[in-house]
């Protein structure tokens, strides 16, 4: 009985027991609580975010390029991307295995793909085929069902001319690499951002990227969009008028593809610099790049021996040859050194510092002045002033004509033109200036080596009596307010002739042409062509013999450089031919592009490039008989 | 035996709490069900809204017939419920993997959960019975036959969970009924030692993956974890105050399974924030000490334990259901009494509550 009342006292104990060890419980899992709810608050009200916001970003239009008459040249259009959502991935190698079935793609490019977005948020979509055909788009949404993570989406995207058109001039587009993102211009950008890699899309990518738009949107558990919250439309990229004439460009291009030459033209506005046209062939197709390039297509476009990816016209540099002595001339008149009556006898070469150099008429020009020198490109004279000059001051005149550095155009990677100096070798191998080597110098040779560009640049501030402008790409932009013109860049320098000097040099170059000169085949009967020809010589004459016989091609580059009309000058240039033996047969396709010119400005139908017989020259045999030294 | 002046003593703040709990809980369904799209009530609302009317009949009778004529007929009715569950084992329904229900057509039964009724019953029944003054290794063991049965059957439906309530039932009344220490210290040194054996053995893979996963939720995060992940964000950015009725984003978008069931909780942390949180904590700690006053003022043993019984399946379910919405336990088929939805759930739950009632305003017959 005493037990029993033990236990009567026991129940209550034992009940107080649990319900304050129960209460215990209830204010810890209260601690638990107000520890994710308030303390952690804002962690967890992040996460929760992230769960069901979605911010897509949406791909801003280029802005479109137009030439300078507002024909379109660049433009976009909308493709189909395929791309892969993560966050709906159940079996990553089963998608990507059918993706790379059903659209032919290689499976490993698309897991680099993969692999390399591996770090963005796992909703953001992944695009694994750029600009997909019908074929593959019908082919996957056949099989939506069993692919629930790929989203075919609509971009924009670059549209460049189909034949090639003028490549290096407006580049390409691509992906951002992981360097250009660290860059502080490229602030905002992600992995996947489209910029403009080469060409005017480089150096204009700012302007012409616009400004990608965003959407936000909710989703639910699934994925499944349930609402939109707002969207910020994409703000197109600046419209650009360019400086060029499709016209011009054309019919440059057509001139060097039916006569058969790879090689590159710039031809200028003299009066102010704009680029009407600019030529660099073989080129590659921009649309290629647009549409993501593949790597096999990459791969042969930078193994090409012809090297389609070069910009000739600013990272070609080649000896100008003949078309160098415009320069020797200007400095000896601008030096005083001699007037342009100035005569020299030519005996078919002459013996400088103990050597003999060759004039190019093995008979000799017999006494010529300077306008009878230039015309028939009279080494002798040359040489002679070359040595009355020395080296330093052709190489003051060359600089001063845009011969020794950039020309400032605003196009990536433009290298250096070179015209040597004393202090230049000095540098170079430390060793001093040889009077004799001034005398090859001054036809052209030796170390003086420039790109077509600056070549282009030096025959438009000759044409324009000696204002020395920077060529540009730009006439006016369009911010979608209007166009507004873009002021051109600063000349490097005005006024840097006499009159008298520019009066002989047009003089003889009108004479090149219309004369007994090289340049025959640049004449147009109502149209004053001025011009020059020269020749770059890819190998000396003596390695020429010593190589023999090789797989790469030995012939000389051939070079026209030429204005018109003479007095008023509305275009100069230069036409650079590969391997075309001499400037002779670049000068058609200088002719083609005038004709074009004032066929445009008279209104006249516009004239279709008549391919001369191409010249089937074997290496090593010339063309035009009288030919020695080098220079013509 | 229905004597007018019983209602007197009708326990008033314990049945208020326990509606309100209930109303709550059918706020909560009415917010994870609603349809937005077709702008339409869920339809486990309405099934909620009748049960929790049934619940209440059933509440009143549970309360009207003396618990000492209940316990009378208690090995009766344990035996039904031990039968419909065999019957469920052969002849259930079965969904999720399990065969937990009977098809009655309307609607399904689920017997477990009556279970709990029955076994609480039949132990209170025996220990009141039991001549001696504190219970002793021997009746323990026939104790934990009553058990075994029970849980053995619906373990086997597989509902682990419901199972592991039932032992909750057990150890809640040899406690109150003098249990010594000694022999609790005994089965959690049982419990640990035969805890290796367990996992191999007795756990399938994929209740092994739910502790793995409650260990480490990251480790999964898209499988397993991902409810423990989602629960904690649930919870966590509910805040003070809560995102307002409807307005939650983890619950709404379905971030969150089952949200109107196991997780009903973690919408409600998230909807109406740590102040929700605390109300309701509240409210069921109202609930659970009044019971146990119930059980203190129980005129004998029977109702005492009967009470005790009652009010710790109920506790343990609470505990670790709210444990489990904050994603700080394994995830584990555990509703919340009250407010979890759940037909048989909320019937049998009132019916339980009916009984504490019944304990108490007989203190003072005879």
């Amino acid at each position: 009985m005493t037990r029993l009342t033990e236990d009567r006292r026991q129940l209550p104990v034992r009940i107080a027991i649990l319900r304050y060890g129960i209460a215990t419980c209830f204010i810890a899992i209260g601690f638990a609580f107000w520890y994710l709810q308030v303390a952690q608050h804002q962690r967890f009200e992040e996460m929760a975010q992230n769960n069901h916001m979605r911010t897509l970003s949406l791909r801003a239009p280029r802005g479109t390029l137009f030439d300078r008459h507002g024909r379109v040249l660049v433009e976009n259009r909308y493709a189909f991307d395929v791309s892969l959502v993560r966050e709906q991935t159940t079996d990553l190698d089963r998608t990507l295995r059918l993706v790379a079935q059903i659209t032919g793609a290689a499976e490993a490019t698309l897991r680099e793909i993969v692999a390399r977005h591996a770090r963005e948020p796992r909703y953001r979509p992944i695009t694994l085929v750029q600009d997909a055909t019908l074929a593959q788009i019908s082919g996957l949404s056949a099989r939506r069902l069993e692919l629930p993570d790929i989203l075919v989406e609509q971009v924009p995207t670059r549209q460049y001319p189909t034949d090639e058109l003028a490549a290096h001039l407006f580049g390409y587009v691509g992906e951002i690499t992981d360097t250009q993102l660290t860059r502080p211009e490229n602030s905002g950008l992600h992995v996947g951002s489209i910029v403009g890699q080469s060409g005017v899309e480089q150096v204009y990518n700012k302007l012409l990227m616009g400004t990608d738009g965003a959407r936000s949107v909710v989703v639910n558990s699934v994925g499944r969009e349930i609402r939109t919250l707002g969207e910020q439309p994409p703000a197109e990229g600046r419209r650009l008028q360019l400086t060029i004439d499709y016209d011009l460009q054309k019919a440059a291009e057509d001139g060097f593809k039916q006569s058969g030459y790879w090689g590159s033209a710039v031809i200028l506005d003299p009066r102010s610099g704009e680029i009407l046209a600019l030529v660099s062939l073989p080129a590659y197709d921009p649309n290629h790049f647009a549409a993501g390039i593949d790597r096999a297509t990459w791969t042969a476009l930078n193994t090409d021996k012809l090297r389609p990816l070069q910009n000739r016209a600013i990272q070609g540099r080649y000896s100008p040859g003949s078309t160098f002595k415009i320069v020797v001339a200007t400095a000896a008149l601008e030096e005083g050194l001699v007037t342009p009556d100035h005569k020299v006898f030519c005996a078919g070469g002459g013996t400088f510092y103990g050597r003999f150099f060759k004039c190019h008429l093995s008979g000799g020009h017999g006494w010529v002045d300077m306008r009878h020198a230039i015309e028939k490109s009279c080494n002798v004279y040359f040489y002679t002033l070359g040595n009355m000059l020395g080296v330093d001051r052709i190489h003051k005149w060359g600089a001063l004509l845009g011969l020794a550095d950039k020309s400032g155009v605003d196009l990536p990677h433009e290298i250096d033109s070179l015209v040597p100096s004393t202090a230049w070798k000095k540098a170079r191998t430390g060793e001093k200036w040889y009077a004799g080597e001034t005398i090859s110098v001054a036809i052209g040779q030796g170390q003086v080596s420039v790109t077509p560009m600056s070549l282009a640049v030096m025959m438009a501030t000759i044409a324009n009596g000696g204002t020395r402008h920077v060529p540009h790409l730009v006439r006016a932009i369009d911010d979608g307010t209007g166009w507004t013109p873009t002021p051109p860049p600063a000349p490097k320098s005005v006024s840097l002739m006499k009159p008298e000097t520019v009066a002989a040099l047009h003089d003889g170059l009108w004479m090149v042409v219309n004369g007994a000169g090289t340049g025959g085949r640049g004449r147009i009967a109502d149209i004053a062509v001025a011009g020059k020809t020269g020749t770059a010589q890819v190998i000396s004459n003596q390695g020429k013999a010593a190589a023999g016989k090789t797989d790469r091609d030995l012939r000389d580059h051939g070079w026209f450089v030429f204005f018109a009309p003479k007095d008023t000058p509305e275009l100069a240039g230069v036409v650079f031919v590969e391997h075309a033996e001499h400037g002779y047969f670049a000068a058609p396709i200088a002719k083609h592009v005038i004709q074009t010119y004032y066929a445009k400005k008279r209104g006249e139908p516009l004239p279709v490039f008549n391919a001369p017989a191409v010249p089937t020259v074997v290496a090593g045999t010339a063309p035009v008989a009288p030919r020695a030294g080098g220079g013509n | 035996m229905f004597e007018r002046r019983l209602y007197l003593h009708i326990d008033w703040l314990l049945l208020t709490a326990v509606l309100l709990l209930a109303g709550i809980g059918l706020a909560m369904i009415y917010s994870t069900t609603y349809d937005p799209v077709r702008e339409r009530v869920g339809a486990e609302f309405m099934k909620q809204l009748y049960a929790v009317g049934i619940g209440v009949v059933a509440l009143a009778i549970c309360m009207s017939i003396d618990y000492r004529t209940l316990a009378e007929y208690s090995l009766v009715i344990y035996g039904a419920v031990a039968l419909a569950l065999l019957f469920v084992l052969f002849f259930g329904f079965s969904a999720g993997g399990s065969r937990r229900w009977i098809d009655l057509g309307p609607m399904n039964v689920q017997p477990s959960e009556f279970a709990k009724i029955a076994l609480a019953l039949v132990l209170a029944t025996f220990f009141a019975e039991s001549r001696r003054a504190a219970s002793n290794t021997g009746d323990l063991l026939f104790a934990s036959g009553f058990l075994v049965v029970l849980a053995g059957l619906i373990a086997k439906e597989p509902d682990l969970g419901t199972a592991v309530t039932l032992v909750s039932i057990l150890l809640g009344i040899a406690f109150a009924a003098g249990l010594r220490l000694k022999i609790i210290a005994a089965l959690v040194a049982l419990a640990i030692v035969t805890a290796p054996a367990a996992w191999s053995f007795a756990l399938k893979d994929y209740q092994k993956s739910r502790i793995q996963t409650f260990l480490d939720p990251e480790q999964d995060a898209r499988g397993a974890g991902y409810q423990q992940i989602q629960a904690r964000i649930t919870v966590g950015s509910g805040g003070l105050t809560g995102k307002g009725f409807r307005q939650g984003t983890q619950g709404q978008y379905k971030f969150l399974p089952v949200a109107h069931n196991d997780f009903v909780y973690s919408v409600l942390a998230e909807e109406h924030g740590f102040l929700g949180v605390l109300l309701t904590l509240g409210l069921y700690l109202v609930v659970i000490q009044r019971s146990f006053d119930a059980a203190r003022l129980a005129k004998d043993r029977l109702g005492a334990y009967l009470v005790v019984g009652l009010v710790s399946w109920f506790t343990f379910q609470v505990l670790y259901n709210v444990t489990m919405s904050a994603g700080l336990a394994p995830v584990k088929g555990l509703t919340l009494p009250l407010m979890s939805y759940g037909g048989s759930s909320i019937i049998a739950t009132l019916a339980s509550f009916g009984l504490v009632l019944n304990v108490r305003m007989r203190r003072f017959t005879n």
